[in-house]
């Protein structure tokens, strides 16, 4: 059950007492409500998994497509609606398994959009397989034996590929979660917010606990550059006894949109066929 | 069709021959003929065996025909590969120096007519590179006593190079145009139309995106695949002087994906691959037919499966693009003819699509899609654009719900942002707000909502194109690329005493229920089709329960034409 504060509008959701995924709710709802958004403004593209459900628990439009396909659907929703504030919000299966070649190449584009990948290290809708983001060792369904691979880094690949909003918050961390997202929000181009999120029910290991004995806050002493991509890429890597959260890395870099700007500059929906333009071009073929 | 006029360049991927096929084409067309030009290519970028085949006429023509009257042969290869097409008139113009001291595998003389395209070049000083334009000028030759026409069209084409390289073309193609003018003077020039009228050259990867920008397009992205590639670079090319986006995708997953998003946001938008990657889209297109969110896809059929022969053409993905995906939800499939239903039929797939809030597949194939022909400039004003039921201001108020009940199961749409109210959309079972539901009842209306749809699509599906007589004793049924290909069959057939009816199908899903009268009507039944296993056939027969007398399949990779079709219907067409 949720409270029914600012933009969260379900009375009863799908997920787990205890989910870390109502902290990432209420957050989100409060970023909102702090960026004086209208809700009619704003478009969530959601994917499949128990993250892909948010959308439906707040207010806004909501297009909750499918598994891994969130990246390209909400670029597309982009480039013809400028005006609209979009979100591609997910889970790391969906994100970083299914959907990642879309993951690699959203970055590139720097489409100007905000990604929330609720990270809870595991599938949760489908009960709780290894994912890429789980840690090595830990026993799933399908991993009788532990997980073997090595744990996707989404934050070194994002620098790696010079992501313009490179971050990871906590759904145990209201404050942090809420300012994060507002900056996500408020960057201009491609923002990733990794949020490591409890999963009470198939992850044993990331518990609230483990959690919160390990992460700091990368600004609690002011001397953290995010600009500095070498730095960024380096913290990127620190897991394990200590895990830093916040803005690891943030850059300016022109946005896809900006590849477009002599046509973009009102919407694509809010343009007409421009019928002399074609005529212009059957008449191209005339010989 | 005495009076067609049949000419093949051959020669090898690099040496220019679509430089070529395109200076004779222009200038042909402008010289008021009909034309009909189809290319034969390997899927590499140098060496192999290529050829650009034009054919003629002084009045207008839809297909191809075997019987070479001209052949120019850059290589050693083409000679070999037209033989079997050549009569006792045929002329072929070859390169010498391509044999170099190999005994001629033919007999020079009044046939066999050497020009030494590359010498030639170097003689007037200029680089080899233009050897091409030597072969242009000598086709002329037997086309025209005016040079003046061709020198037009290398300025023209080559005048964005700079001064130099036109005179150079120019030059040389005058001596290609010299060299052949004894033979040449004692043929008769190709009979031309009494009354040449206003036409445009173009392909079908022309016409389709021309279409497409013709019914509104404003959002497109694709991932590169033969034979569809040309729609996508013309919509890069051009799309930005008509305000569109084209965005080159990781991956025709990401393609679609896109395009749905863009029309969800209240675009239209498009997608357009080859077999590969149509695969690749599928669950995609489910995911509109379930978020009822339309799109239109262009398929450009190649040979499968898999990878198959990746620069020829079948039709072999008709039943495929007809299943389209999992589940139950409505769709269109349209399956143009020539270049002209091409840009047509564009405007119908996106107002199926968005009237309904459905995918659309357009099938085109490698034959449609690189072949040329000239035809009247199409109208952009017949192009009517209808988005269907859309709401915005107060009645896309606070109550707004994306999937209503209604009678007709058709929701008016909203497009984000456009009113008050919020658009929720899901590909899992909803209610009518948008929102997900397990409810039994709930998913049995949502279902037959869906399908309400369907049946208003198979209401208003396109109808037949009859060509020939009325009271048939022979009907040739096709889809698609065939159109030309029957047409002229039929033709034939009705020239030489069998009353012969051809039928196209521009809408091969759903069908119209017109067929039907046609299907029991008189006349014995061929299903034309250029596939093994007979999909259309096997198409019209689960829609009709019926069975034709027999069929003419194609799938050696290589486009049906006339002779293709009366040459099968001889030897029995043997049906199963
Ligand atoms: C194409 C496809 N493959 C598989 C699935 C099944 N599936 C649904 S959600 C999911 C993984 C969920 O994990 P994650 O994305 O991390 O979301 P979570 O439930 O953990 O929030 C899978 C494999 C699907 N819906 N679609
Ligand atoms: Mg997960």
């Amino acid at each position: 059950m949720t409270k029914d504060i600012g933009f969260v509008t379900a009375k009863e959701t799908a997920w787990c007492p205890g989910c870390g995924n109502f902290g990432i709710l209420r957050a989100l709802s409060r970023a909102l409500e702090e960026l004086e958004l209208r809700p009619q403004d704003v478009l969530y593209v959601s994917g499949i998994g128990q993250a892909g459900k948010t959308p439906h628990y707040i207010a806004g439009n909501v297009l909750n497509t499918l598994h891994g396909r969130t990246l390209p659907t909400a670029t597309g929703a982009k480039l013809a609606n400028g005006d609209l504030t979009v979100f591609a919000i997910g889970g790391d299966g969906d994100g970083y398994a299914e959907g990642g070649n879309h993951f690699l190449h959203a970055i590139r584009k720097n489409v100007d959009i905000t990604y929330l990948v609720h990270d809870n290290q595991v599938f949760g809708l489908t009960k709780g397989q290894a994912s890429p983001r789980s840690d090595q060792g830990m026993v799933t369904g399908t991993t009788p034996a532990g997980v073997a691979n090595e744990a996707f880094n989404p934050l070194a690949t994002a620098i790696t590929l010079n992501g313009g909003f490179v971050a990871r918050s906590y759904a145990g961390d209201q404050q942090h979660l809420t300012r994060t997202i507002k900056a996500a929000v408020q960057h201009r181009g491609f923002a990733l917010v990794d949020i490591l999120q409890p999963c009470v029910t198939f992850n044993k290991i990331n518990t609230y606990q483990y959690y919160r004995e390990r992460v700091y806050d990368l600004d609690q002493d002011g001397s953290y550059d995010r600009t500095d991509r070498k730095a960024a890429w380096e913290k990127s890597w620190e897991w394990g006894d200590r895990i830093p959260i916040g803005i690891l890395y943030q850059v300016e870099r022109p946005t896809l949109a900006d590849q477009y700007s002599g046509i973009l500059t009102t919407p694509l929906v809010r343009q007409e066929r421009d019928t002399a333009v074609v005529h212009a071009l059957v008449e191209s073929f005339k010989v | 069709m005495s009076n067609t006029f049949n000419i093949r360049i051959g020669g090898e991927a690099g040496q220019g021959l679509v430089s070529i096929g395109s200076i004779l084409l222009r200038a042909i067309a402008r010289e008021g003929w009909y034309l009909f030009a189809h290319q034969d290519y390997e899927s590499r970028i140098r060496g192999g065996n290529n050829y650009f085949q034009i054919r003629l006429a002084n009045e207008p023509i839809a297909t191809w025909v075997d019987k070479l009257d001209l052949t120019v042969s850059l290589d050693r290869a083409t000679i070999g590969r037209a033989r079997k097409n050549l009569t006792e008139d045929s002329l072929v113009i070859y390169d010498p120096d391509v044999f170099r001291n190999e005994e001629l595998p033919f007999t020079p003389g009044e046939n066999y007519i050497a020009l030494p395209f590359a010498q030639v070049t170097e003689e007037l000083g200029q680089p080899r590179i233009m050897a091409n334009a030597v072969a242009a000028g000598a086709i002329w030759a037997f086309l025209s006593d005016d040079f003046s026409v061709l020198a037009d069209v290398l300025g023209e084409l080559f005048g964005r190079r700079g001064a130099e390289i036109v005179e150079g073309n120019q030059l040389v193609a005058k001596a290609g145009f010299d060299r052949v003018q004894g033979l040449a003077s004692k043929r008769q020039k190709p009979a031309r139309p009494e009354h040449p009228a206003e036409r445009i050259l173009l392909s079908g990867n022309d016409a389709l995106p021309l279409g497409a920008l013709a019914a509104g397009l404003k959002f497109m992205s694709a991932y590169p695949m033969t034979p569809s590639t040309g729609v996508t670079e013309y919509i890069s090319r051009n799309g930005r002087k008509a305000s569109v986006v084209m965005e080159q995708a990781e991956d025709e997953i990401s393609a679609i994906n896109m395009a749905i998003g863009a029309s969800f946001a209240g675009v239209r938008a498009m997608t357009a691959t080859s077999g590969g990657g149509f695969a690749l889209m599928t669950e995609a297109l489910s995911l509109a037919g379930s978020a009822e969110i339309p799109i239109v896809v262009v398929n450009a059929q190649r040979p499968g499966p898999s990878t198959g022969l990746p620069t020829r053409t079948e039709q072999g993905d008709l039943t495929f693009a007809v299943a389209m995906s999992f589940g139950d939800f409505p769709r269109a499939v349209l399956a143009p003819g020539d270049v002209e239903e091409a840009f047509y039929l564009m405007g119908d797939a996106f107002n199926l699509a968005e009237r309904y809030q459905m995918p659309v597949v357009v099938l085109s194939d490698q034959h449609l899609a690189d072949s040329y022909t000239t035809v009247t400039p199409f109208s952009v004003d017949r192009v009517e654009i209808d988005r269907g039921k859309v709401v915005s201001g107060a009645e896309g108020g606070p109550d707004y719900l994306r999937y209503k009940l209604t009678e007709d199961g058709i929701s008016p749409r909203l497009y984000p942002g456009f009113g008050d109210g919020l658009v929720i959309s899901a590909g899992d079972e909803h209610d009518e707000k948008g929102h997900l539901t397990e409810d039994g009842e709930m998913r049995r209306k949502m279902v037959e909502k869906r399908m309400a749809k369907q049946k208003l699509v198979e209401e208003e599906a396109l109808p037949p194109v009859i060509c020939g007589v009325e009271d048939p004793e022979l009907v040739l049924i096709g889809f698609g690329s065939t159109k030309g290909a029957i047409a002229e069959a039929v033709a034939n057939l009705n020239e030489r005493g069998t009353r012969a009816q051809g039928v196209h199908l521009p809408q091969v899903f759903p069908l119209p229920a017109s067929l039907e009268e046609i299907l029991t009507g008189p006349g014995e039944k061929y299903v034309v089709e250029g596939n093994a296993s007979g999909q259309l056939q096997a198409l019209i027969a689960s829609r009709f329960a019926w069975k034709p007398t027999g069929c003419v399949r194609r799938y050696d990779g290589r486009p049906i034409n006339a002779c293709y079709i009366l040459n099968e219907l001889k030897g029995g067409g043997a049906c199963d």
